[in-house]
């Protein structure tokens, strides 16, 4: 099977590369249009923050993963792009890496199974610029198997990776419900705003914004549609949140243990957690010393963070072998596709369907006839398959491309369930 | 049936410590394997637990209640039927092991030392007798539970403390959870216990008219039991909560155990059963 691919990600370029040639939506739209005007028949275009990848189908034998490299590099001529910064895939290797690339196992963050929404939505847009085929149709069958497989039969994308979801993870392990509970974000810029957001989609109840610059501020809390204090007297609201995120860039302590002290006391000494993500920190560690108060920082995530990955890495070999399971099965359809086999196939199928019949009703005939039924079957059904055999020989002895020969046979295959035949008989 | 009885007899422990391997290895490793048949497995227990309390009553012509090791046999088989419903009704499976352990400590001790008694003394044959001590087992089945989930929350509070995320913290539900758990486990042990002392007081002049209030096990269960009166008052008043009040269940449950050992192997009481 000649599917090319090539793939520049954050093993082989860095990330400024890697964000130059990032194509949005529109732009894989257009590029998809030139690359079929060109010398692709069908493919797919695979494009994150992390990586861009491009698998495609040649029009000719004589097509090359070079040129396949030049159509990116030509759309975006103003970046230099290098050999090195290129992975190439041939075949077997294009769909093994695209089905990895799916189930996350090539990903920065191991297991992060964005990306296989992110390829979904990849060949969503192949599909409808008529550039997916039944060839990559039946690829992406086969990569959305793997990648379901992957999160069903193992733990590759469970627990937090990334510092913010561990600190969700923390709190939840804390606190049963967060509908019940109230937040309070401290700063916010970027590692803020971002702890709001997640915050707010895992449901928090009550959510409130303080920044050094009052309108800032404001402006997250009108997107967000929560409280905001000024950054003048947050601190006499602290005793009214049961989670305290703080992300400021300030140089020294912003929230003393004395602070927390009294907040608790105020509390009546109800669990608080304060999650000090902001590097200096925020707030002194010394409350961890007070009792049902949970101090974080960016190291105490971090261990929860590493020892997930940790266990996604485990899990690797596990995927590894779903993998090639599939493979195993893809290229076991692919290699039905020839004429041989297929009129093979069909013929047994038609044989099967008459002598079922055959055997159904054979009481019905007397004895002379019953020889006469087998002989008029047989020749019906010789007569109805004598054309698409002579046509399945034609494919096979055409000078069409092997993919458009396997793209007709597995019509034909389909037309007869074939193909769920062949499990059967097996 | 009395060949039934032994046998049965000695494949409970063995019942309930395949039933917490399962319920250990599920815990330990995570998966969604055993989540389903571990559930199985401790229903099954269950049964032939029950099987087990049945023959003994059929043959023995008296519920066992009558004696230290029949009591034991009960509890262990309340403890975990309580666990069972609880794990039915909130779903949270993660804490199997660390409740199946106390009912297999209590049916070793029961199978080792556990005898046929047929001759039971007349005063122990009464309804209300009956219905003191089912009410007192159950009671105890929640003051164990209660307990237990307290043990949880102190290891899983220090855990997250102290940085430390390891098995404990990947497996147990939140802290609140455990909480509200021990707490709903104390109150059913503690409504439990007043009904057992109410109809101990209105049984006890009935059956030994001589008998002194001043006898150590009813001054134990009146301490445990004061115990945790207190300690549901400050929780409803909202002046207690967390550690404080979990501490409290794990000294009312040392509490109530030292009471019933103290009595039953080395005090004279008339708890002692004879």
């Amino acid at each position: 099977m000649n599917l090319l691919g090539i793939s520049i990600n954050h093993r082989t370029a860095p990330v400024e590369l890697r964000e130059a040639l990032h194509l949005s939506e529109d732009e894989i739209r257009k590029f998809i249009q030139q690359t079929k005007d060109s010398a692709f028949a069908e493919g797919i275009i695979i494009s994150t923050c992390n990586r861009t990848e491009i698998y495609a189908i040649p029009k000719s034998d004589k097509t090359s993963l070079k040129d396949l490299e030049n159509l990116i590099k030509n759309y975006k001529s103003s970046f230099e792009v290098k050999d090195e910064n290129f992975q190439h895939f041939i075949s077997r290797e294009s769909i093994e890496h695209l089905f990895r690339v799916a189930c996350g196992i090539e990903s920065l963050l191991i297991g992060d199974n964005q990306i296989f929404k992110q390829v979904k939505d990849s060949f969503l847009i192949s599909e409808e610029m008529n550039f997916a085929g039944v060839l990559i149709r039946r690829v992406m069958d086969a990569a959305t198997r793997v990648g379901k497989r992957a999160i069903n039969e193992t733990t590759i994308s469970e627990g937090a990776v990334t510092v913010s979801y561990a600190a969700v993870q923390l709190v939840e392990k804390i606190f049963s419900n967060l509908q019940k509970k109230s937040a309070l974000i401290i700063g916010t810029g970027e590692t803020g705003e971002l702890a709001a957001k997640h915050l707010r989609d895992r449901g928090i109840g009550r959510l409130a914004l303080t920044n050094r610059s009052f309108e800032k501020a404001e402006k997250l809390a009108a997107e967000l549609k929560t409280a905001v204090f000024p950054f003048s007297n947050f601190k006499e609201h602290l005793h009214k949140f049961d989670i305290i995120v703080s992300a400021t860039s300030a140089e020294g302590l912003i929230i003393t243990k004395k602070d927390i002290d009294e907040a608790m006391k105020k509390r009546n000494y109800a669990s608080m957690v304060l999650m000090d993500i902001a590097i200096p920190r925020d707030i002194d560690p010394e409350s961890k010393k007070i009792d049902y108060v949970f101090y974080h920082d960016i190291d105490s995530l971090n261990i929860i963070v590493e020892q997930n990955l940790g266990k996604r890495k485990t899990e690797i070999p596990k995927v590894e072998k779903i993998i090639q399971e599939e493979l195993d099965n893809f290229f076991e359809w692919y290699n039905s596709l020839e004429a041989a086999p297929t009129i093979k196939t069909l013929r047994d199928y038609f044989e099967s369907v008459r002598a079922e019949e055959v055997e159904k009703n054979i009481n019905k005939f007397s004895e002379d006839d019953k020889e006469k039924l087998e002989i008029i079957t047989k020749r019906i059904i010789n007569k109805i398959l004598h054309h698409p055999t002579i046509e399945l020989r034609k494919i096979s002895e055409s000078d069409l491309r092997a993919e458009d020969t396997a793209a007709k046979i597995s019509i034909i295959r389909d037309l007869f369930g074939l193909n769920s035949k062949n499990k059967e008989n097996k | 049936m009395l060949p039934t009885i032994h046998t049965l007899n000695i494949l409970l422990p063995f019942f309930y410590i395949a039933t917490f391997a399962i319920y250990f290895y599920d815990f330990q490793q995570g998966g969604k394997k055993f989540e389903n048949s571990k559930r199985l497995f401790l229903f099954l227990t269950l049964i032939f637990h029950f099987l087990y309390l049945l023959l003994r009553t059929i043959e023995f012509n008296h519920p066992p209640i009558t004696n230290v090791f029949e009591i034991f046999t009960v509890l262990a088989f309340s403890i975990s039927f309580a666990y069972f419903i609880l794990e039915l009704v909130t779903d949270i499976r993660g804490t199997g092991p660390f409740i199946i352990i106390i009912s297999i400590i209590f049916q070793v001790i029961s199978t080792l030392f556990i005898q046929d008694l047929t001759e039971v003394k007349e005063v122990l044959r009464s309804n209300l007798l009956g219905i003191h001590v089912i009410s007192a087992l159950i009671g105890y089945s929640g003051i164990t539970i209660s307990a237990v989930y307290g043990v949880l929350y102190l290891i899983l509070y220090n855990e997250i403390k102290l940085n430390k995320f390891g098995l404990i913290f990947n497996r147990l539900p939140s802290l609140e959870i455990l909480e509200r758990m021990s707490f709903i486990a104390a109150i059913i042990g503690f409504v439990l216990l007043t009904i057992t002392i109410i109809i101990g007081i209105i049984w006890l002049p009935q059956a030994f008219p001589n008998i002194t209030f001043a006898d150590p096990k009813l001054i134990g269960t009146f301490a445990v039991w004061i115990l945790y009166g207190i300690g549901l008052i400050n929780k409803f008043l909202g002046k207690w909560r967390g550690k404080k009040l979990i501490i409290l269940s794990i000294i009312g449950f040392c509490l109530a155990i030292l009471s019933t050992m103290l009595t039953n192997f080395l005090g004279k009481s008339f708890h002692s059963f004879y």
